[in-house]
């Protein structure tokens, strides 16, 4: 600000240099924090629900079958919240595809399918076009989706064998994360 | 043909802005006023290649050419002529090229406007600076946003088609350019001021060559942003206008700070005061379109019109970067030249007023982008989401919109230099009875609430106290023997307007979100009901297919008027369905219609959704005022020979040279000023005379 | 200043009618907050403060998104069964995080949004204070201690005593 003619060049030249350092810090710490976004790719999301339990799952599935989160008690479990129109979720479904594969014969993790939003004939026919195995269960009014926090596909949740919810992933999963975040939590558990 | 002529273009760009600026540097450096003056025939180069570009991608668009990767993802053999021209600007790349074209444009309209005086190194700076910033666009389209990129693989025989939520509204045809026309513009002051800091011609000539420059940019903007909102009023649905979206907010903080300067700028006019806020405020306008341009292109904030993920994110934000930078280092070097002769007397005065104003223009740019970046800023630092929303922003922003209000109605009374408050009493009662009067209306009226009584109250009072200036100056106008109207134009009085206009939007503003009531009615064919005090009657439902569009609409009748077709539209064959609301309009109140549920069968009952606003017409009619009034302020006012006395009458304006601020520099010093201020004060000093102010 | 007292008379109590005027008025506008709001009422407020998760930007109340509609119909239902406005929006923060509401939380490290913008007016507002009151001061000039042994051996030079050093 101009006011004041009665004070010394050197004391007004620094008040302008001490203000125009200022500023050129905030721009720069700015500047460096908006740089560094991160890609889009699937993250790990904190939410207030990783460790705690599992928010119940039960309704019937794609084809016709009732299901129930409960009798997958004592095994590891990979819930996917996906829709038919969703890019992401039709990137990562071969990777899906081959992680419930390998995974069944192993037995040990099993793979479980949320419809998110979709009519349940496109979901029904995504699932079959891409060779889906696993059960998908319909979520009548979105209330498995707001009881899990999911905000849109694709999400993807492991659920330890005691019924916590260990991780929650959001985005485009591949087999190999999903890999590695099972081998992070079962080490971590036993 | 068309990738060929649009690569040449944009090359041509480039190339000619980059010679151009070597070729002034090289005048500029060796003192040779035919260097400078020959960076002028660059820039009718650099306007050659936009138009090059542009003739060229309007043409593919116009003939589905889908050989272009644009064209196969902005277009489609079913979209209609209008929407193929605006899907220039539908996507990232088409944008940049419209902002290179009017750039270019700005560029060749400066050039033009300022030839005689070519070879001033003041001029010569500013046309160096413009050139920079077109090599850094026409150099953003030769690389990563290229538009002229041609597909990989075969060329399809149709194409994606613009976004659905462009297409269903012409106003997609008005909104982007007009915004960029206000974005854009704000280069040539920003230009000037750069220049003024490198010359050391820091006085006020700068502030005087592009001061209608300013008013033309701040003037685009304002009515882009008006359309922006107008155009997500009637096309989102869910009968909102503005819900401080990151993309808005991107628009609105060049508008803030471009406000506070054309304020501002009339203290340093008056009085040679607040050099710095002035050069701080053109830099800050400048960079936060830059910025604003990085936080919408580059999607680092979702919001509703992030088209894309792209490159060109850390070039915009380098180039952010190094505009700040460089003008911070700027201003910091100049630091010495920048004190003023002179300095605010006392608070109460008009420049203690215009101070506070930009402090508070300064402050809600603040909140602003606090708002905005702070989600980024604290997932960086603590790993969480969280969200700020319109709730945020209206309870920052409120305070410091009554706090405006506030000024907008003291400022015009107060005198320059000293100003006592038997001076302001005497002035403002009749206005600030005005306002009490509303407020009174409004309780009896049943309008409950601290903030919509204050923005009522304070709404009134200032509308009084501006209608009274303007009434001061007509008075004037007709004292000196001229026609009542030319007491209407100039900058003071079209500033008066331009305030009326920002009274009636804060009074529609405060209305309608205070105010709204939203609901729903579930209605067979036939039936009514009643929602928001408007009768709903649905009378069947209509179905349109066409090639552009595919839509079940609803005939719905609003206390008999009507039908409006609310509609659930799909366009160009293919792709998502949206909702497209219907609205009934008049200037008590806006009922909003959409549909919420179609029947699941036949003869089935419809679920409307009905949002009921008042006074949102209002808002459109604010708008329609602050562009007359920012148009009055650009025709030249009545100005009176600086050697002329005080009471002598002041003549209409012969000609642009008398009257305005010829290019050829000022032809009048800084204590010239518009004939509604001169008139006013002496009116004024009739007034005072009697009531004996010290 | 006493050539027309019955006009400042008057005109004081112009003033003086007005603020009584507007004060009443806003005590009566303002005033009233005795009836609880309606669930109706509550569930807009409640849902104008929730974002819809799916969306960008808007909220629960403004969205016809499937995530909203379930949004709403839990609120609904809860404000049905007595859930406060916190409880509600606390179980909303539990699936979703803090996130959810469009309101950063006024504790914690998101208070710093709060916070910020009131300060930076009110430091500004106190800095154009100082700058203004720090002019108001008789002016002292700070003369530089060389220049002024150059202004004494200039007036020495010349002849002059104490009496030619003027001002």
């Amino acid at each position: 600000m101009s006011a004041g003619v009665g004070q010394p060049t050197s004391h007004r030249r620094h008040t302008a240099r001490w203000v125009a350092a200022a500023a050129l810090v905030l721009g720069a710490s700015l500047v460096a924090v908006l740089a560094t976004r991160p890609s889009a790719t699937a993250t790990e999301v904190n939410t207030p629900l990783v460790g705690t339990r599992a928010p119940a799952i039960s309704g019937t599935t794609l084809a016709g079958q009732a299901f129930d989160l409960a009798s997958m008690r004592g095994r590891w479990v990979v819930v996917n919240f996906f829709a038919s129109w969703c890019p992401p979720c039709q990137q990562e479904q071969p990777d899906l595809v081959a992680f419930a594969y390998r995974h069944r014969a192993l037995g040990d993790t099993a793979l479980v399918g949320v419809v998110f939003d979709d009519a349940v004939s496109s979901a029904r026919g995504f699932a079959r076009s891409s060779g889906a195995t696993w059960p998908a269960i319909v979520d009548g009014g979105g209330q498995i989706a707001l009881d899990y926090g999911v905000r849109g596909p694709p999400e993807t949740f492991l659920v330890s064998p005691s019924g916590i919810v260990v991780a929650h992933l959001d985005g485009p999963v591949t087999a190999a994360q999903l890999d590695y975040w099972l081998r992070r939590e079962q080490s971590g558990v036993t | 043909m068309n990738a060929a002529l649009g690569h040449s273009g944009v090359w041509l760009g480039l190339v000619a802005s980059l010679v151009g600026a070597a070729v002034i540097v090289v005048g500029l450096a060796r003192g040779r006023p035919e260097g400078t003056r020959a960076g002028r025939s660059y820039a009718v180069l650099i306007l050659a290649g936009a138009v090059a570009s542009t003739v060229a991608m309007e043409r593919a668009l116009l003939t589905h050419d889908f050989s272009l990767a644009y064209v196969a993802a902005n277009n489609s053999r079913a979209t209609p002529v209008l929407y193929s021209i605006t899907g220039m600007w539908s996507a990232l790349a088409g944008s940049i090229l419209l902002w290179g074209l009017i750039l270019s444009g700005y560029i060749a309209a400066m050039v033009w406007r300022f030839r005689r005086r070519a070879a001033d190194p003041l001029v010569a700076w500013a046309t160096l600076v413009t050139f920079v910033v077109a090599a850094f666009f026409f150099g953003l389209m030769a690389g990563p946003a290229d538009p002229f990129r041609t597909v990989s693989g075969p060329v399809p025989s149709s194409g994606l088609g613009p976004n659905v939520l462009l297409q269903d509204n012409p106003l997609v045809a008005f909104h982007p350019p007009v915004l960029y026309l206000g974005f854009v513009g704000f280069t040539i002051p920003f230009a000037f001021a750069v220049a003024s800091l490198v010359t050391g011609r820091v006085g006020e000539g700068w502030q005087l060559a592009t001061r209608r420059w300013a008013l033309f940019a701040w003037g685009f903007l304002t009515v882009g942003i008006v359309l922006g909102a107008w155009w997500s009023y009637q096309v989102l649905g869910w009968g909102g206008f503005w819900a401080w979206d990151p993309v808005e907010n991107a628009s609105l903080l060049p508008w803030l700070c471009a406000t506070a300067y054309l304020h501002s700028v009339l203290v340093q006019e008056r009085r040679g005061l607040l050099r710095v806020w002035n050069l701080s405020l053109v830099i800050a306008t400048f960079s936060l379109t830059i910025l604003g341009t990085f936080l919408t292109r580059s999607g680092v904030i979702q919001s509703v019109h992030a088209f894309s993920n792209s490159d060109i994110g850390p070039l915009l934000l380098g180039f952010f970067g190094a505009v700040l930078a460089g003008g911070v280092g700027l201003i910091a070097w100049r630091g010495d030249r920048l004190r003023s002769p002179g300095g605010i007397d006392a608070a109460l005065s008009r420049e203690g007023a215009f101070l506070v104003n930009n402090l508070l223009f300064v402050g809600f740019a603040f909140v602003v982008l606090l708002g905005t970046v702070f989600p980024l800023l604290y997932e960086a630092w603590r790993g969480q989401q969280v969200t700020v929303g319109a709730p945020y922003f209206n309870t920052m922003t409120v305070p410091i919109g009554l706090a405006l209000l506030f000024l907008m109605a003291v400022g015009p009374a107060l005198p320059w230099r000293k100003a006592t408050l038997a001076t302001l009493r005497t002035r403002l009662v009749v206005p600030a009875w005005a306002g009490a009067l509303v407020v009174v209306a409004c309780v009896a009226g049943g309008v409950r609430g601290l903030a919509p009584l204050a923005a009522f109250g304070l709404g009134g009072f200032a509308a009084a106290a501006n209608v009274r200036q303007l009434v001061l100056s007509a008075r004037t106008a007709r004292r000196h023997g001229t026609s009542v109207w030319w007491g209407l134009v100039g900058r003071a009085n079209g500033g008066m307007v331009v305030h009326l206009g920002v009274v009636v939007i804060a009074v529609a503003l405060a209305a309608a979100t205070s105010f709204g009531h939203r609901g729903e009615v579930t209605l067979r064919v036939g039936a009514s009901a009643v929602s928001g005090g408007h009768r709903i009657a649905f009378e069947g439902l209509a179905h349109e297919r066409s090639p552009a569009r595919t839509a079940t609409e609803a005939l719905v009748v609003v206390d008999g008027h009507g039908p409006f077709r609310p509609a659930v539209s799909q366009f160009g064959g293919g792709g998502a369905a949206v909702g497209t609301p219907a609205i009934e309009s008049s200037w008590r109140d806006d009922v909003y219609l959409t549909i919420d549920a179609l029947p699941v069968n036949a003869g089935g009952r419809v679920t409307i959704g009905v949002t009921v606003q008042p006074l949102v017409s209002w808002l459109w009619g604010g708008g329609a005022l602050l562009v007359v009034g920012a148009a009055l302020a650009a025709v030249p006012g009545r100005r009176r020979r600086a050697t002329d006395p005080v009471s002598a009458p002041v003549p209409p304006p012969r000609s642009r040279r008398v009257g305005g601020v010829s290019a050829d520099g000022p032809s009048r010093g800084p204590l010239e000023s518009g004939s509604g201020e001169t008139g006013a004060d002496v009116e004024r000093v009739d007034e005072t005379v009697g009531a004996g102010s010290p | 200043m006493n050539r027309r007292p019955s006009r400042r008379a008057r005109q004081r109590l112009a003033w003086v009618g007005l603020v009584l005027v507007v004060g009443t008025a806003l005590a009566v506008g303002t005033g009233r907050g005795s009836t609880p709001p309606s669930a109706a009422k509550r569930a807009v407020s409640i849902e104008a403060a929730v974002r819809c998760p799916s969306c960008e930007g808007i909220s629960v109340l403004d969205s016809s998104a499937a995530t909203a509609v379930a949004i709403r119909r839990a609120v609904a239902a809860r404000i049905h069964a007595g859930q406060t406005d916190a409880e509600i929006e606390a179980y909303l923060t539990s699936r979703y995080g803090p996130g959810i509401l469009l309101r950063p939380p006024v504790h914690g490290a998101t208070a710093w949004v709060w916070v910020l913008p009131p300060a930076a007016l009110a430091a500004g507002l106190a800095g154009i204070a100082v700058v203004l009151w720090r002019r108001r001061q008789p002016d002292r000039v700070w003369v530089p201690a060389p220049d002024r042994a150059l202004v004494e051996a200039a007036l020495t030079a010349r002849g002059g005593g104490e009496g030619e050093r003027g001002r």
